[in-house]
């Protein structure tokens, strides 16, 4: 009863007071579009390592791939952007189907064959350039279309389409959880030898999750880029892709669903408004310590932490 | 043509060494505790910017930084180790990411105290050339690597023949066995370490003397590393060689014979081969990977 109240209250506040109060800052407007993309490959990243126990430095290689598939079928095949960046989600599935033998590994050796695939693929990009227009990039790569009047390619139309793709991604993840494959996945955590003794076919659901995980990540990057119209390999691939989720999903806790949305919008808000004033050059260096303490002091993130404090406050009272 | 790709195996085998005393650190510590220290290619690199510090100030050969260069990063990767035994649960995977987090510090910190320029040695005797038949080099490539084979033989020596390295080589293969034998487990991960210091300083020196530095280069030289360990098997010291070799050689080749755009490519190739046909890497006990 009481959760359903606030998922009401939170949504009531995502649609309709931020677009009214803060739709016309356009500043403000593109932090907190920037900060939902971060969320969207935080959510995808925490999927693969809540569900599937797997630690990927790699994501960037779905949000390069489906920002290049996507972009590439707008300018060159005339896809509708809509349609591009559901495609551009199937394009970074199909670059984890080339990642198949990955799963395979397991610790150190699957984060880092997965950050080899990462490099690959920017390679790929840089010197497929007949395609992807190499080093020099892909510019005007279209915007979203004007719709009824109300131009989705705007601060605001931008806000509400990730808003959007985020929730479906958040309501997926839900529903995986709580499915026959997440029951699955939640006991190969706790010993995948058993797991597989009762008939569970463990490489395929972790194929599963690695394909659902690429694919969320893909269709973000997708948005990504008709979103700043503009496309290079050292953007599309950077490594930030990889540490900005990491960081947001480790501050939230990766193991709940809305951690590392919270964790993105509040970690990514605050280093560009606080920190990067603070240190122009450099101010990643205060996340890496925000990592290092989140492992240290609270490696479950800070809601189940708080969630914590709360329920024993609550006992204390009772 | 023959001439041109022998001159490529000869390039290749000296970068290799190098390469070599980049990984060794990484490799003992892996071997030692199953940790993967994400931030030594940092540590490297933060040696690297050391010898441009002394020889920038002082007006030095950056060779003569290595007593300061070893004082600082062995301290650091003294450090990294504090922080990583504060770790309480899921070891594999929070290891991992806080080794991360504290090479994001490293590269960020280096960029705040030296800035994004990139740097080389201006020393003219580092960098002129040695001609030894047909074959070209810097002075500083055949100066490392024979560097390098020295220390390499050193850590054997001394993993093999020493008491302290022999009780590293204990708790690496059976913790609690070595404890019962009278070694202090946590004493002598914090010397293998100190010794990933060690050789992490040697590296990042030479690093200095023969190539370019920049602040977000010690990622890549992570991954090298990494790279290397995977080639030669967990725990092969000469396995570490052999591997730093043949990434050197096929790097070198692809530039020579390809494109020098390629190269990284070769590399991860290599790696991902060797990591799905020969998991155990090159010279590596049998020990489950998957």
């Amino acid at each position: 009863m009481k959760s359903s109240r606030l998922t009401l209250v939170g949504l009531l506040l995502a649609y309709g007071v931020i677009p009214l109060t803060l739709g016309q800052n356009n500043y403000v407007m593109s932090l907190i579009i920037a900060s939902l993309v971060i969320g969207g490959v935080a959510l995808a990243w925490a999927l693969l390592g809540n569900m599937g126990g797997m630690v990927s430095f790699g994501h960037s290689a779905f949000f390069g791939v489906g920002a290049y598939v996507s972009a590439i079928l707008a300018m060159k095949a005339g896809v509708p952007v809509a349609l591009a960046m559901v495609l551009g989600g199937v394009g970074a599935f199909a670059a984890s189907l080339v990642m198949l033998p990955v799963l395979r590994l397991r610790g150190p050796y699957f984060a880092l064959a997965i950050l080899a695939y990462a490099h690959i693929f920017k390679i790929v990009a840089t010197e497929w350039e007949s395609v992807t227009g190499g080093a020099g990039g892909l510019a005007s790569v279209p915007r979203f279309p004007v719709l009824f009047g109300f131009d989705l390619g705007s601060k605001l139309g931008s806000y509400l389409i990730i808003l959007s793709v985020v929730l479906i991604f958040v309501v997926a993840y839900k529903w995986i959880r709580s499915s026959y494959y997440g029951l699955a996945l939640r006991a190969m955590h706790d010993s995948e030898d058993a797991t597989r003794v009762v008939g569970v076919n463990s490489t395929l659901l972790k194929a599963l999750m690695l394909f659902v995980s690429a694919f969320m990540t893909g269709v973000v990057g997708a948005f990504n880029v008709h979103y700043i119209n503009f496309l290079e390999p050292d953007y599309a691939f950077n490594g930030l892709w990889v540490t900005l989720p990491i960081v947001a999903a480790i501050f939230g806790g990766y193991r709940t669903i809305l951690g590392p949305l919270i964790g993105a919008v509040t970690v990514y808000l605050v280093d560009q408004l606080i920190f990067k004033n603070l240190i122009p050059n450099g101010h990643q260096l205060i996340l890496g310590a925000l990592l290092v303490a989140m492992i240290i002091l609270s490696p479950g993130g800070l809601l189940p932490l708080l969630r914590q404090r709360k329920r024993s406050q609550h006992h204390a009272a009772s | 043509m023959l001439e041109l790709i022998a001159q490529a195996l000869y390039s290749g085998v000296l970068q290799g060494g190098s390469y070599a005393l980049i990984a060794l650190g990484l490799a003992l510590v892996f071997g030692t505790m199953s940790v993967i220290n994400l931030a030594h290619g940092e540590l490297v690199l933060l040696a690297a910017y050391i010898a441009y510090t002394v020889e920038s100030r002082l007006g030095v050969n950056p060779v003569l930084a290595i007593p300061l260069a070893m004082g600082v990063v062995c301290l650091s990767a003294m450090l990294v180790y504090a922080l990583i035994s504060l770790i309480r649960n899921d070891r594999e995977i929070n290891t991992l990411i806080l080794t991360y987090g504290i090479g994001i510090i490293l590269t960020n910190g280096v960029l705040l105290l030296w800035g994004a320029d990139i740097h080389t040695t201006s020393s003219a005797w580092l960098q002129d050339a040695v001609v030894v038949g047909p074959l070209y080099s810097m002075h500083s490539e055949l100066l490392f690597f024979v560097v390098s084979v020295v220390l390499m033989a050193g850590l054997w020596w001394w993993l093999s023949r020493s008491w302290y390295g022999r009780a590293v080589r204990a708790v690496s293969s059976n913790r609690d066995a070595a404890k019962l034998m009278g070694i202090n487990p946590r004493l002598t991960e914090i010397i293998s370490f100190a010794v990933a210091g060690l050789l992490a300083a040697f590296a990042g020196v030479a690093l200095y003397s023969y190539g370019v530095i920049q602040p977000s280069y010690g990622h890549v030289l992570t991954v090298k590393a990494f790279i290397i360990t995977v080639l030669a098997g967990i725990g092969s010291i000469p396995g570490v060689l052999v591997g730093a070799l043949l990434l050197g050689i096929t790097e070198s080749l692809t530039v020579t014979l390809a494109s020098s755009a390629l190269q990284e490519l070769a590399g991860m190739t290599l790696f991902l081969l060797v990591l799905f046909v020969m998991p155990n890497g090159l010279f590596g006990a049998a020990r489950r990977r998957g």
